[in-house]
């Protein structure tokens, strides 16, 4: 007894003081740190955007409600869809990226580690500075606080005609950091994905995920820029009397449509692709085979990047194109259906006949082959432009675009938790709540959004602060918002069980998964220096070809 | 099962590597550039502290790293993770030479191949045909007038009675309907064929065009009864039998071409990757 408590003791005194701690993670450049400092900011705003859902979901729950003043009801869904998109689900994928791609080609660190750690805080103290905005955001005008112009921002909502005070400004320049951050950090990963991969590890040696979050780092690049360039323009317009964006000047509303859209719809993509890494990096390891048509996925991924920069007109059939502009997006737009269908078979080819284990993470990574499906065949209905006509603007769309960020990228998302956390904090998740966080939200996703498509079809406007009785909508509403409900307690039960595992988890070792890819060679975390020497691979699978030697991979490839 | 530790060499393995050093530069220019901003929407003193503090992050990150960059040193640790796997190897039952999983058209019959089979076919089918006509109807023109007015009811005669005179225009939309037809049908299978295991002439020139008919007999009814009410069906059958036979001599005659189906895609592809044309070679024979 006397021992163990000696032995708690000198662990203790080799901990280094709390500001200690403080300052090696404020002034980090390891892409690992900065990795989970993504993360954790990431998690952090995705319980504000959740919070923020719910509030909606309530307000809506029944006719005739009013939980909340019709302001704050902009404001929140305003919030909810920028914070959502700008400030948890592209810090999660980055994250991810800056953790994972650096270790899977073999490499000590990314290829500008300054830039990297750069890019993460001017990303955080954009999304503070979008928060402040409800303290802050008054102006000289007194007219609200936080944005209120929905996140896709249209003119000429954002002039100071219609948003006087500041609170479009916090969300003008919220994004504009974040956005070149972004950038700083799409560049980082594209870097070190072409100079620094270890010896052997050619192109097509490359992990998928490498491949992937390479394509999603290409696609950054390209599409931030017009959205950046965007934020500029409306800032002129608003402090030094520009008229980009002021029809009655001479301006055009629908230039901001065609800069934003030209971000918004590839960004879909930013946010996919590497949802499919990880679905391409779990699926593989759960059903004991290797990937199936590696260089097919590797294409397929490529094209969806090249069409993804051709179909954002799509979100604008209702604006009134010209029948060649609008047989052109529908046609592109279903055109991508066909790399993303192989993927999806391709992945149902790596199950096929496999050892399958269903551990949470491919839980996860199959509910999301399905409900991917459905949001990719729902995509095809919208992006038949009479369809379009009929339901642009509807809960139909919302449902459609949740059923893909939601039902798609963050399940691969949590998989993805669920999968690297062992890497991450050297202990095992608690497998039992993982499957009741997974239970609780698929019921949850499924009671909320395949509902949400019904009102929709029925008439529901998007956006609508509320409704009369009577319209066919109030049950399904509810239903909605007691799914939405589902959602928020079984991402409580997924926060609980990752501190929780921290703390007191089974101790992982370096490689839980029996896995094939370098991350799982060294130990769990990762020293600093990820690796002692720099590894040499010969094949896709480096740790198969170790494991095995009597039958390694590279004889095939 | 212990394998052993990821190293390739342990001699390259060094006591001690280098790493980029931390530094606050970074979060300090982040966070000027932000109260920079931030200062178009609170007061003009938040951005000249913003513009302060970021031109000293910017001084200091240049610092940093010219005109060499900062590097630390740290220890490696001894104690390199085992790779080991959790894989039970089993015994496996080879499979008998001569059987394959799998019939990957390897080698294949050119484009060529498939136009001639079509054509051919074409030409017995049409014969098929015409005799059927002679023989049902005393007239040529009948199964012509009735392949064209399957598609277009619109182009010649409506009753049965005047399907077995000639219309030019119902001759060259039938001429032109049966050939396109066929030569896709004979491409369709010139492409086919080679995957067809065993007996392909049996497989492709009989069980498809009986299979063939027994789609169109179900399905017919629904999409054109007047058709369907005209048509003799043991006829139909023998005309789809002496195409696919016919074609399939034809087809199966040529000398068949190999494939790069052996290959690796990236060779197929073009892309150049090291040692694969070694690695194919091996992987070819699997």
């Amino acid at each position: 007894m006397s021992a163990a408590r000696a032995t708690v003791a000198v662990v203790r005194s080799e901990r280094a003081p709390l500001v200690d701690t403080l300052h090696e993670w404020v002034t980090t450049v390891d892409h690992k740190r900065l990795g989970i400092l993504y993360i954790i900011y990431a998690l952090l705003f995705l319980a504000f955007g959740g919070i923020e859902a719910i509030i909606i979901r309530i307000q809506l729950i029944r006719p005739h409600n009013t939980f909340v003043s019709p302001q704050v009801f902009n404001r929140m869904f305003t919030m909810h869809g920028t914070t959502m998109i700008f400030f948890a689900a592209m810090p999660l994928v980055f994250g991810f990226a800056n953790y994972l791609v650096p270790l899977m080609i073999g490499a000590r660190d990314t290829a500008f580690p300054r830039l990297n750690a750069f890019s993460f805080w001017l990303t955080a103290f954009g999304g503070l500075l979008l928060y402040f905005s409800f303290l802050g955001g008054n102006g000289l005008y007194g007219a609200g606080n936080a944005p209120d112009v929905g996140w896709f921002a249209y003119a000429p909502l954002t002039s100071r005609t219609f948003s006087p005070g500041h609170s479009t400004d916090f969300w003008i320049l919220a994004l504009l950091l974040s956005g070149i951050g972004s950038m700083g950090t799409a560049i980082n990963i594209a870097a070190t994905v072409l100079c620094m991969r270890c010896p052997g590890m050619t192109l097509g040696k490359m992990p998928l995920l490498a491949w992937l979050n390479f394509t999603m780092a290409g696609l950054v690049i390209l599409s931030m820029s017009p959205l950046t360039a965007a934020q500029l323009m409306l800032l002129v317009d608003r402090y030094l009397g520009g008229h980009f964006f002021d029809v009655q000047a001479g301006g055009s509303a629908v230039l901001w449509m065609h800069f934003f859209w030209i971000f918004g719809h590839p960004e879909v993509y930013v946010l996919a692709i590497p949802a499919f890494a990880f679905a391409s990096e779990i699926i593989p390891v759960f059903s004991r085979k290797p990937i199936f048509g590696y260089p097919v996925m590797v294409a397929a991924t490529l094209a969806i990047g090249f069409i993804s920069m051709s179909v954002w007109a799509h979100h604008m059939f209702t604006v009134g194109m010209t029948s060649a502009g609008n047989t052109f997006f529908v046609l592109s737009t279903m055109a991508i259906a066909v790399p993303t269908g192989i993927k999806i078979f391709n992945w149902l080819a790596t199950i096929w006949g496999g050892k399958v284990q269903y551990r949470t993470p491919m839980l996860f990574c199959v509910a999301f082959l399905f409900q991917f499906l459905i949001a990719g065949l729902t995509g095809i209905m919208l992006a038949a432009a009479p369809f379009d006509w009929q339901l642009s603007g509807s809960y139909f769309v919302v449902a459609h675009f949740h059923y893909v960020i939601v039902g798609g990228i963050l399940f691969t998302i949590f998989g993805a938790f669920y999968y690297w956390f062992p890497k991450m904090s050297g202990r095992m998740y608690n497998e039992a709540l993982g499957k009741v966080h997974f239970w609780l939200f698929t019921a949850g996703f499924h009671l909320t959004f395949d509902f949400m498509h019904v009102p929709g079809v029925l008439g529901m406007p998007r956006r609508i602060y509320t409704y009369e009785p009577g319209r066919g909508w109030d049950i399904w509403n509810l239903v909605i918002t007691i799914g939405v409900l589902f959602q928020a307690v079984a991402t409580l039960v997924f926060l609980g069980n990752l501190l929780w595992s921290k703390l007191w988890g089974k101790v992982a070792g370096s490689d839980p998964w029996d896995g094939w890819t370098l991350e799982w060679s060294t130990a769990s975390p990762p020293p600093a220096y990820n690796f002692p020497s720099l590894p040499e691979v010969r094949s896709r699978r480096p740790l198969w070809d170790l494991k095995h030697p009597e039958d390694p991979d590279w004889h095939y490839e | 099962m212990n394998i052993g530790a990821f190293r390739s060499d342990p001699a390259m393995v060094t006591q001690t590597v280098e790493v980029p050093a931390s530094t606050a530069w970074p979060i300090v220019l982040a966070f000027g550039i932000m109260l920079v901003v931030a200062g178009l929407v609170t007061s003009e003193s938040v951005s000249a502290l913003g513009g302060l503090l970021a031109v000293t992050g910017a001084v200091g990150w240049f610092r940093d790293v010219f005109p060499r960059e900062r590097h630390e040193l740290l220890t490696v640790s001894p104690e390199v993770p085992a790779v080991t796997t959790g894989r039970t190897t089993i015994d496996r039952t080879a499979l008998a030479p001569d059987r394959h999983r799998i019939w990957l058209p390897v080698e294949i019959y050119p484009i060529s191949a498939g136009l001639r089979g079509g054509l051919a076919g074409s030409v017995a089918m049409a014969m098929l045909a015409i005799i059927y006509g002679l023989v049902s109807q005393r007239s040529i023109w009948y199964p012509i007038n009735l392949l064209a007015a399957t598609f277009f009811p619109t182009a010649g005669p409506q009753a049965a009675g005047d399907l077995t005179r000639f219309y030019p225009s119902m001759f060259f939309l039938a001429a032109a309907l049966h050939l396109s037809t066929s030569i896709l049908v004979g491409l369709l299978y010139g492409a086919m064929l080679p995957m067809l295991p065993r007996r392909p002439i049996l497989l492709g020139g009989l069980v498809a065009p009986i299979v063939w008919s027994g789609v169109v007999y179900s399905i017919l009814g629904i999409v054109s009864p007047v058709l369907d009410s005209h048509i003799d069906w043991i006829w139909f059958v023998i005309s789809q039998i002496g195409f696919g036979v016919v074609a399939g001599i034809i087809v199966s005659r040529r000398e068949r071409i190999p494939t790069w189906q052996r290959l690796p895609f990236a060779l197929r592809a073009g892309l150049e990757q090291s040692g694969m044309r070694d690695e194919s070679h091996h992987g070819g024979e699997q």
